[in-house]
This record gives structure tokens, sequence and C-alpha cells, in this order.
């Protein structure tokens, strides 16, 4: 016979069971650590400009994967005058990979030709930009995980922060009742009816940018959610039986409410924690990209994304890698949020 | 039901003017002055200070700026984008764009999303269930500005549609640049409502009253079309406010990155110049908009369930 399962046992083996939170588990784990050590995987860091080199707008190149047309390394420069690609001062041997498209512009043959931009750069084989650079002359690479580690470490603690106030204010009004309840909740409410983007602007003028304002500011609003949901909990525990003998035998306030009504809410709690950090990675990406953000030159996924925006049509890699990463990071956390919540609450179909 | 409007038209008035007044109070006690320019004189500068009640202390000029909206509607002017115009002159030509822009997406979005649903319960836990449920977590997880960037490049850059606003075009040209805005917005929206009404309609399928159906010989879409999908409509108003307090933030960057001519584009510019007075009235506006959908839900579910409108209040959700 198998030992009885602990409520706790019981949850994580039905998460186990979901595959999609299990891959969406070890994703987050991979970004994580990625976030955390990646940055310092290459010798750039991630505000160096290599303008001196002229190292602008590289493309991305591993040597490991140059076989995927993506890290070769290789860029089109455009409408090229035929003639002069021979002049190896500007054209190095044998960077000119093909040329295409040839046609004649007031007389002149011009072609469009694919060249390996890190030899026409004059780069050699150890010079590799994983991500590329952008339009400053800074590795892409170690901006994007920077950038990942400063939205996640934005959104952790706002998420945190979030969770301690809200649980607080929500075991006070449910715990007590009474006027105090109906005051505090009105003040919730208030709060609550205050668009996002309104109080965070607010915030983020008052404070000025960065990541302890962004952090505040995020947090100042979510919390008024986790209130209401402990409030809700406290009211429908809080005159169960064990409770009134807890308190019979003499429980503090405190005690009852840590050990014996606030464990009944761990449940929703921990779904809507979850849930909340994709909305504040998305809210710190948003606040970023209308230039509310962290300030340069300190990336975030927000703040990558809008410098990429200008030159999209130009460099579209620039665009693709934070996007990938915040997309991955967003949709993980959705999956792993799903399946606790199925696991907590097996009742829902 | 007349208490209930007034108590809820009374905590919106409320909640307007707390923001009012936090506007009002973040903007004045920013360091510094908006006429600080090494182009002014101090004459000049201490003139638009007088000229603006800038000079005097703040309680006197929160009194004014109350006693100019109560009395002449005057909201101020816009101090840098586009000097001494009454800040909703400047929007004026800007919230229809916004709110058009945003309509669309979520006219787009409802019935696809409905069908979504729908089909995704019909076929529960079969194929197309489990590739609507994907697309599903695609859609809620990925930002929609991802999604612009993505469709600007695939379809802008390497394909026929317009890469961004075309606002001297015809009608007919402003409306086909508008496409790819629109898009992006409402795959958000789409999947929200696929994701609400599956779960809705599959609490109904379970009901008595659709063994009954079933019973009196109505087959399974009859039933669905008749019995459960009526009565996943009505919570389905439940996501209606975050829908569109959702699509319009969204907005605010899809705009910036297809140079719409909205609200959301005056609004970074403004934050951008410090231009107080433009900012407020962006973010009454916006306020508004989520105010007035919050109570008409409230108002709607009402008129829906009278026990909300007997108890005064209903649980706060979301």
């Amino acid at each position: 016979m198998n030992a009885p399962l602990s409520p706790r046992q019981n949850v994580l083996r039905r998460l186990r069971k979901d595959r999609a939170a299990v891959i969406a588990f070890w994703i987050l784990v991979f970004l994580l650590a990625m976030a955390l050590f990646a940055p310092n995987f290459n010798e750039y860091t991630y505000r160096q400009q290599m303008l001196q080199e002229d190292y602008v707008n590289m493309p991305p190149r591993v040597q490991a994967l140059k076989w995927i047309p993506l890290f070769n390394g290789r860029a089109v420069l455009k409408a090229r005058p035929l003639s002069s690609l021979s002049d190896t001062a500007k054209y190095p041997e044998g960077c000119v990979i093909r040329t295409f498209n040839e046609r004649t512009n007031r007389g002149i043959t011009v072609v469009d030709a694919e060249v390996d931009y890190y030899l026409y750069k004059g780069a050699d084989e150890s010079v590799n930009f994983w991500f590329g650079t952008d339009t400053l002359g800074r590795d892409i690479w170690t901006r994007v995980w920077r950038g990942t580690r400063i939205s996640l470490l934005i959104a952790f603690v706002s998420v945190l922060l979030d969770l301690l106030i809200g649980t607080a204010y929500g075991a006070v009004c449910g715990y007590y009742g009474g006027k105090r309840d109906l005051i505090l909740m009105r003040i919730a409410e208030v709060v609550q009816a205050i668009p996002n983007v309104v109080l965070c602007t607010l915030m983020i003028l008052l404070m000025g940018g960065g990541t302890g304002t962004m952090i505040v500011a995020l947090a100042c609003r979510g919390w008024t959610g986790t209130a209401g949901l402990v409030r809700a909990q406290f009211l429908r525990f809080k005159n169960r039986e064990y409770v009134l003998a807890a308190k019979e035998m003499g429980a503090s306030d405190a005690r009852l409410m840590r050990r014996h009504i606030l464990p009944n809410a761990a449940g929703p709690i921990i779904t809507r924690t979850v849930m909340a950090v994709p909305s504040a990675v998305f809210a710190e990406a948003f606040l970023s990209y209308i230039g509310l953000g962290v300030p340069a030159p300190e990336p975030s996924l927000g703040n990558l994304l809008a410098e990429a925006q200008s030159v999209l049509g130009l460099y579209p890699t620039q665009t693709l890698f934070p996007a990938l990463i915040i997309s991955l990071l967003m949709i993980a956390f959705h999956l792993l949020a799903n399946g606790l919540r199925d696991a907590l609450d097996p009742n829902e179909y | 039901m007349l208490r209930y409007v007034l108590k809820r038209l009374g905590l919106m008035v409320l909640t307007l003017f707390v923001i009012m007044t936090l506007c009002f109070f973040v903007i004045r006690l920013m360091p510094g002055s908006p006429f600080d320019d090494p182009e002014n004189s101090p004459a000049l500068q201490a003139l638009l200070e007088e000229k603006h009640h800038l000079n005097e202390p703040v309680p006197v000029q929160y009194y004014y700026f109350w006693r100019d909206i109560a009395a002449d509607g005057y909201w101020g002017v816009s101090l840098k984008i586009e000097p001494n115009v009454p800040v909703w002159q400047v929007l004026r030509d800007r919230i229809p764009v916004t709110l058009s822009l945003n309509l669309m997406s979520l006219l787009i979005a409802i019935p696809f999303g409905i069908l979504a649903g729908a089909a995704s319960a019909r076929f529960r836990k079969r194929l197309p269930d489990h590739l609507i449920g994907i697309l599903t977590v695609l859609f809620i997880s990925v930002p929609s500005f991802v999604f612009a960037s993505g469709l600007q490049y695939l379809l802008g850059y390497r394909g026929p549609f317009a890469i961004i606003y075309n606002s001297t075009g015809t009608p007919g040209e402003k409306l086909f640049s508008l496409l790819l805005p629109v898009l992006a917005l409402s795959f958000w929206p789409v999947a929200t409502i696929c994701r609400y009404l599956r779960g809705e309609l599959l609490e109904n399928m379970n009901a008595d009253y659709m063994l009954l159906a079933r019973a009196k010989g109505l087959s399974e879409a009859q039933s669905i079309s008749r019995h459960a999908f009526r009565n996943s409509m009505v919570p389905l108003v439940n996501v209606i406010v975050p829908l569109i307090t959702g699509t319009l933030t969204g907005s605010l960057v899809v705009e910036k990155i297809f140079s719409v001519p909205g609200v959301g584009g005056i609004m970074t510019q403004a934050l951008a110049a410090r231009d107080y007075w433009l900012v407020m009235a962006v973010l009454v506006f916006y306020s508004l908009i989520s105010l007035g959908t919050v109570l008409l839900m409230d108002l709607l579910y009402g008129v829906i369930d009278p026990r909300i409108r007997l108890a005064g209040k209903r649980e706060v959700t979301g």
C-alpha cells in the first residue's frame, strides 16, 4: 500500500502529470539561469560601444551554428557599384559571397551583394557576436540577457511586494470585519479603479525612472486583487469550528490568522501570484516601451524592443531575440500558472 | 435601482477626483518649472509663471485648477507639443483614431473568439480543442507589441501591407493601413474570449437542463446553440472590462509602432517632453474610458441580475 500523501505531495504529483506545466517549468529554469549567468559568457559588457572598430549593427554569428542562415554572420549590401567590389581595400579578399539583382542605375552597373559582414568589417574568426550588435555597437547577447535579468527582477520583487501587502491588508479586513473592513475595502476599491497605466505613469513621474520605482509602481495597484482574494477566504474560514476551538484555547489573533486561516487561502494565492508575474513582465516592457522604464544604458526587455523597433526593417534580428525571450517567458509563466491552478483545484473539470 | 446607480456613480466620481488630485500634485511637486529654458529671460519666465499661476502656493494653484475647470471648462494648454493650444483641442482629432482602432479590433475579436470558444467546447479533448488551446495560450501570452513588430516585418516590409499609418491617403487607404495594427491588437481579445467562453460552455454543458434538451430530441449542436450558449453569454460581461482596458493599453504601444496619430502617440511624446497638462488630459481620458466601462458593466449587471442590484454591490473580481 502507498503511504498517504500530504496535500503538498498531492498537488506536486498532479502538477507533474501536466506535461505542458513541466516543460514550462524547465523553460523558466533555463531562462532564469541564462538571465543570471549568460551576460558573463563573453567578454563584452552591456554598455561597451565598439565604435572604433565600427562593429555597428553586426549580424549574429555563432561559429558552431554557422550552417543556420541566421547565425552565419552574413548580410546583404544593397546597390553597390559592381566595379567597386573588386577593390580589396573596401571589400577584403573573399568577403563577397555572391552578387545578385544586377541592374543599371544612371549608367553604373550596381548589384546587391551578400557579404561575410565580419570579414567586410575586418574582424577575424575570433570575433563573434552571438546575437549581433545594436546601432550603438553594443553586444546584443549581453544586453538581452541582462535585460531579461532586470525585467525578471522587477517582476519578481513587485509581485512579492504585492503578495505581502495584499495578504496583510486582506487578512486584516477579513478577520476583523466591521467598520475597519468597510473603510479599508473602499480605499482598495478606489485604488483598483485607477487604470494601471495611469497609476504607473504617475508613480514614475513622481519618483523618476529606475528599477526601484518600477517595482513600486507595479506593486502599488496589484495588491488590491490579492487583498480581495485573501479577504474572501478569511470571511469564509474565520468562523469554522477549528478556528473557534483554537481561539477558545487562547490563541492570539496573529496566530489564528497565520496558522489556522491563512493556509486555506494558499491555493488561490499561489495561482494568482504566478499569474501576476507575466503581467508584471508585460507591464514593465510596456512602460519601458513608452519611455517610462529603466533609464538607458541599462537594458530591459521593453527597452531593447523599443530600440530595435526603429531599425526593424533593416536589422530584424535586433528585434527577434528580445521578442523571442519575452514571448517564451510569458508563455511559460502562463502554462505553469494554468497547471498550478488545475493541480490546486482539481474540482475544476 | 436608483440607489444602486447613484452609489456606483458616486464611486466613479470619487475615483476620478482622486486621480485628478494625484495628477495635479505629482505634476506640481516635480522640481523645476516647465519654462526653465535658457532662452527665456528671467522677466519672461516670471511673466509666464504668473500667467499660469505657477508663482503662487500649491494649495492656491490647486484651487485655481478646479475653479478653471468648473467655471470655464479650462483644462490648461499644451506647453511643448503644440504650445498654447488647449489640451482637449490637441486630443480632439486623436481620440476618434484611437477609439476606432480599438473598437475595430474588438469587433473583429468578438465573433472569432466566440466561434473558437464554441468549437473548443464542442470538440472537447479532441484535435480542434487542442489546436485552439495552443493558439489561445500563444495569443494570451505574447504581448501585442511583439505581434505588431512581427506583423510589420513579415507583412509590411516583406509583404504587400502598409508599414505605417497612411495619414494622407484616401479613406480606403487609411483603413487599409490600419489593418496590421488592428490585427495585432485583436489576438489577445480573441484568445481571452475564447478561453472564457470555453470554460463557461463546459460548465453549462453538464447542467441538468442540457440533459433535458437532449432527452427531448435536440441534436448536440442544437442544444449547445439554444441552451448552453445563451447561458454562457451572460457572464461574458465579466471579461468585457478587462478586454477594453487591456486593448487600450496595448494600443498605446501599437500606435507608436505603426505611427498611428492616436492618443497613444501623443502620450509618449507628452511624457518625453514633460508636457504636463497634456499628460494630465491623456490620463483623464484613459481613466474616463476605464471608469465608464466599469460603470456600464455594473449597471448591466444590475439589469441582468436583480440580486446584485438589491445588495448594492458585487464582489470585485480580477
